[in-house]
């Protein structure tokens, strides 16, 4: 209890989430996990869906801003629900998501494997951005997806699942459990796809959201599990588990670094300090 | 004059040659600061005792200024921490290259350099080495002439010093330049006819120079190409970087040439 504590003490904002969800049995770090406030869609909000190849994961983002780019769409996303990502070029462009795709700043180092921009077409279907994710603009109800996967144009690169913003942002208007005809489209459409599982638990339990998070990792950052009267929403299964957040802290290589380094300034400066004594008493 | 034993300036071209590629493939800031201590250490071991040695301090000066402009080229755009952070470790990469450059220039000397050309680039090469030479004697004569002008008591602040100071200046680049071009006739260049006189052996000083150096080089070009370490960290969010040992090793055998050290004369 002393973590709900502390949680409660430094995020008063969040600590309302943590006493809504404490009263539903659920562990904290599946609670700590689901603070967004994305299923009651109030104010500007868009959906993100990141295919990573192995499984699909979609969050309803509210947006600080009436357009916002794909990238802080991101940011957001991993503000809200956790999604852990990495940017290369200066922040320009999408390397990593979900904890797939290459660590560092050269995004495309894994080519052909990258990470495939696509904008919803409010139908379920999906176009190809034709710009980068830096300098699109996302606007309230807009999807944005990101699809893990070889192919330079949208012809060739594999698209995301058929998504219509209400499978990922539940419209407050309607909160039953019952998913609706929109939201079947997708979920009969994933197996066909291929691989892609994610969307299977919905089809068989529909009106059971207790079963469809029992069968997540608790500590995968869902975004789906804040919305405890809420429908299984699509997507919400977690790709593979992804590393541990970047945040981790200097590892032991830094440190051989620093003994490295001090040794090298070190012995340059007493080796510059000994040859001016030698001169100036010569 | 200067003690000219200490190795061959190949091993010296190699082992620049090798740093900078270092430094060019990386904007890993473990690196590039480790490359910075390597040029420091190796500065200090085989400095000349020449003033144009003092172009070490000369390249100090302006990798620092290049690392500053490169960051502030961020404020013409979009300021975040994220693109702050990139354009900081780009701008750290090119001063890296300029302090290695500046210790290349500091442990030997670019006349050196021309005796070593292929006859017909002799005079490509000799240009270039008075290019490359212009800058760090230039600012060993303003010392000289500071200090001739102090020890007579003059006395000149600010920007009207320029005049009193330029003049003595040019006047003995001319005069330098002249001598020169005297003694290099007198030895033979320019009339197709190489001097062969004492030339410089491949020591075993020299191979320890360059062969290390060449290894640093190739572990990180099978890093680039293999990728298998991050050679580019992620800026955006920022995470800490990392420091893989194979590669630090790798910076570690830059260094050897500092602790061969220099004969003593």
């Amino acid at each position: 209890m002393s973590t709900v504590a502390t949680i409660v003490l430094r995020r008063p904002v969040a600590a309302a989430f943590v006493v809504v969800a404490a009263l539903i049995p659920v562990t904290v770090p599946a609670v700590t996990g689901a603070a967004p406030a994305c299923a009651a869609a109030t104010g500007p909000h868009a959906a993100l869906v990141i295919d990573t190849g192995a499984g699909v994961r979609s969050f309803c983002v509210a947006l600080d801003a009436t357009i916002v780019s794909g990238i802080h769409l991101i940011e957001l996303a991993g503000a809200q629900d956790h999604l852990s990502y990495g940017f290369g070029s200066g922040g320009q462009a999408v390397c990593r998501l979900a904890g797939v795709g290459p660590q560092g700043d050269d995004c495309f180092s894994d080519y052909p494997q990258y990470w495939g921009y696509w904008h919803g077409d409010g139908h379920g279907g999906w176009t190809w951005s034709s710009s980068g994710a830096a300098s699109a603009r996302v606007g309230d109800g807009a999807l944005d997806g990101w699809v893990w996967g070889s192919g330079d144009s949208g012809a060739s690169h594999p698209k995301p699942p058929l998504t219509v913003i209400d499978d990922v942002c539940v419209p407050e208007s309607t909160p039953t459990a019952t998913p609706s005809p929109s939201r079947a489209t997708p979920a009969a459409a994933a197996p066909s796809a291929g691989v892609r599982s994610s969307l299977a638990p919905n089809s068989p339990g529909p009106s059971n959201p207790e079963n469809a998070r029992a069968a997540k990792p608790s500590n995968e950052g869902i975004g789906k599990t804040s919305a405890p009267a809420g429908p299984p929403t699509a997507g919400a299964l977690a790709a593979a588990p992804g590393p541990p957040p970047a945040s981790a802290g200097p590892g032991p290589g830094l440190l051989v670094a620093l003994v490295l380094g001090v040794a090298l300034a070190g012995g340059g400066w007493l080796r510059i300090r000994t040859s001016r004594r030698g001169r100036s008493s010569a | 004059m200067i003690d000219r034993r200490a190795v061959h300036p190949m091993a010296w071209i190699v082992w620049a040659t090798s740093a900078g590629f270092v430094a060019f493939v990386t904007t890993d800031p473990v690196y590039l600061l480790l490359l910075w201590a390597v040029s420091w250490f190796v500065y200090a071991g085989h400095r000349v005792d020449a003033e144009h040695a003092r172009s070490f301090r000369l390249f100090l000066t302006g990798a620092v200024v290049a690392v500053a402009l490169r960051t502030a080229l961020v404020f013409f755009g979009t300021v975040s921490a994220a693109n702050t952070t990139f354009s900081f470790l780009e701008g750290l990469r090119l001063g890296t290259i300029l302090v290695i450059f500046g210790t290349f220039n500091a442990v030997t000397d670019p006349f050196g350099l021309v005796r070593m050309a292929p006859r017909h680039f002799h005079e490509p090469a000799l240009a270039a080495a008075l290019a490359l030479s212009i800058a760090p004697r230039t600012v060993a004569d303003v010392g000289r002439v500071r200090d001739a002008q102090r020890m007579r008591g003059i006395r000149i602040q600010g920007v009207r010093a320029l005049p009193a100071l330029a003049v003595p200046v040019l006047e003995r680049g001319m005069e330098e330049a002249h001598t020169l071009a005297e003694s290099m006739d007198a030895r033979g260049h320019g009339a197709g006819r190489r001097s062969r006189y004492r030339p410089q052996p491949w020591t075993g000083a020299a191979l320890l120079i360059a062969v290390p150096a060449i290894a640093a080089a190739a572990t990180f070009l099978a890093a680039s190409v293999g990728g298998w370490a991050v050679l580019h960290p992620q800026t955006s969010p920022i995470v800490w970087p990392e420091a893989d040992l194979l590669l630090l090793a790798a910076i570690g055998l830059l260094a050897v040439p500092g602790l061969v050290g220099r004969p003593e004369r």
